[in-house]
């Protein structure tokens, strides 16, 4: 059963002007509940279109999108319930923190769903616990946090809504290695979690190869590909025709490949290679 | 919402009105603005009218982009036109109710009104849609620089650099309001129910990140000008310069002989 269906979404921005544009062209497809789903494409493929459709921020120019097998946009009042339920977290979320403490940012989401004070409270710390973020931060100014702190503030922010699917625009743009881990780690936690489900948008093929099960491809507004991480992967030559790439230690692969030696074309992360690597030469295979 | 509001953008075309040098429209604008208010009656402002009418068919920007302009102002014009109705007593009366009375004579005058505000809106939309913020400060720099012989020396660039970055900002500013609402929007913030204190209070999560953003804008923006060794307008010269040419000229004399019609024809009706 696929929690979350779209359905020939088209997104005509600016219609009937001289700057209309189709974002989004006709792009259809389900996940299911607990999936980890990556959007990879150029600037400008409409990734970050396609994903404010998901709790309804903008409304398709034609076709649907699914919750649980019912339009999101059936009863117009209700959307902000659909909002609670598909978390979407915006690139730089941390230029959206605007209260005193961390405490109250992180529970202004919680509140808007007239959750209780006790609930929110016992949300609060249950989430902290999952991200790390300290107790003795709750009572800091979030502007006084370095910048990968308020990143994570910030994206707690969204998760203490306990969202059933949740939805990242590049969560880790700007972060240095340590605070992107940080992040990644943090997705991976909540998922396991609360068995939710994710959409990640991002540019950095290792964190994709790491962590999504799936990925969607977009081009020039299309979907071009959807299909498990392994077999998109594998089409390496396809992603460089449109401006993307596969994680460089798949490049690494690839070249080695080119020289001669008998290298599988499925080895997207560092772990794989370095065992693969280590076989082969405990294997004495050298001169395949 | 805020993608409607099109008033000081700039429409890309090739026209007579886009060439004039920006000089030239802005003291054209104000001429015309003076002459709005100068000409007494009817006649005289029809004048006016068909000179506004016949630059903005020459501006060859679709006349959509006007009424899109003018259905911000509307509530602005049926208030003038309803004060106006109730405010002149002069000719005979049509229709009356408690203390209030409709003239003929506030009839024409509310109209008169209207068309007033319809015609400072029409004229002023003209320059921003074929004028573009800078070359509009870049007139407004050149225009001022006598000012400069009164010891006003720097004032007059210091403004004209305030105003290019005010308007180069007034974009990226709605784009980022738009953003921040949308996250806040992704948490559950309500922004369109509420009674009005509520509604009122929603804007903190937004007034908040933006004034902060800017702040930051402000301090990233003064670091790459002095990184560019940027210090005031001493010594600067501009790439492009500006110049009258014929079409500017021709401009000023279609404008001179309708401002004249307009004194004309007040003192002879």
């Amino acid at each position: 059963m696929s929690i979350l269906e779209v359905k020939n979404l088209t997104h005509t921005y600016d219609g009937n002007t001289p700057f209309m544009n189709d974002a989004v062209k006709d792009v259809s497809f389900s996940v299911k509940k607990g999936e980890i789903i990556g959007i990879i494409g150029h600037t400008g493929s409409g990734k970050s279109t396609l994903v404010q459709h998901l709790n309804g921020l903008l409304k398709a120019t034609s076709g649907e999108v699914l919750l649980d097998g019912k339009n999101i946009w059936d009863d117009p009042k209700k959307i902000r319930l659909v909002r609670s339920r598909v978390g979407l977290v915006f690139q730089y979320p941390e230029y959206q923190l605007f209260e005193d403490t961390v405490y109250k940012d992180i529970a202004f989401g919680p509140k808007n769903m007239g959750l209780s004070d006790d609930e929110i409270a016992h949300r609060i710390s249950e989430i902290c616990e999952l991200v790390g973020i300290k107790a003795e931060y709750l009572e800091k100014s979030p502007f006084d946090l370095s910048g990968g702190e308020k990143r994570r503030v910030a994206i707690a922010g969204v998760m203490a809504m306990q969202p059933e699917i949740i939805v990242f625009d590049e969560p880790v743009a700007g972060l240095d290695p340590r605070g992107r881990a940080d992040v990644i780690k943090m997705i991976y936690d909540y998922s396991n979690k609360y068995g939710a489900t994710v959409l990640i948008i991002s540019h950095n093929m290792e964190d994709m190869a790491l962590i999504a099960d799936k990925l969607i491809v977009m081009n020039k507004g299309e979907l071009a590909l959807f299909d498990t991480t392994e077999n998109v992967f594998k089409q390496h030559e396809f992603l460089k025709d449109i401006g993307l790439n596969v994680p460089m230690v798949t490049q690494v692969m690839l070249a080695l490949k080119e020289k001669g030696l008998s290298v599988p074309d499925d080895i997207f992360t560092v772990d794989r290679a370095v065992d693969y690597l280590l076989t082969l030469s405990k294997g004495g295979n050298h001169n395949a | 919402m805020l993608k409607d509001i099109t008033f000081g953008q700039y429409y890309e075309n090739d026209s007579f009105v886009h060439k004039l040098d920006p000089r030239t429209k802005m003291l054209l604008l104000i001429a015309v603005i003076v002459f709005i208010f100068v000409s007494q009656n009817a006649v005289a402002l029809s004048l006016v009218a068909l000179l506004i009418l016949f630059s903005v068919l020459l501006s060859k920007v679709p006349l959509k982009m006007y009424f899109k302009n003018l259905k911000a102002v509307f509530p602005i014009i049926i208030f003038t036109m309803i004060i106006n109705l109730f405010y002149n007593a002069s000719g005979d009366v049509l229709v009356s109710f408690w203390k209030l009375s409709i003239t003929t004579g506030s009839l024409y005058r509310a109209f008169y009104m209207a068309a007033r505000i319809l015609l400072l809106i029409i004229a002023s939309a003209e320059l921003t849609y074929t004028t573009t913020p800078n070359d509009l400060t870049d007139a407004i720099e050149k225009l001022l620089s006598p000012l400069k012989f009164i010891g006003l020396k720097n004032a007059v660039h210091t403004l004209a650099m305030m105003m290019t970055i005010a308007l180069r900002f007034i974009p990226t500013l709605i784009e980022e309001t738009q953003k921040i609402m949308n996250a806040q929007k992704a948490r559950g913030a309500d922004l369109e129910s509420g009674k009005l204190i509520d509604r009122i209070k929603a804007l903190i999560p937004i007034l908040i990140p933006l004034l902060i953003s800017s702040v930051r804008r402000a301090y990233e923006l003064a670091e790459a000008m002095e990184c560019r060794c940027y210090n005031g307008g001493e010594g600067r010269q501009r790439m492009k310069q500006l110049k009258y040419h014929s079409n500017d000229f021709i401009a000023f004399a279609v404008v001179v002989v309708v401002c004249a019609t307009v004194v004309a024809v007040n003192m002879i009706l």
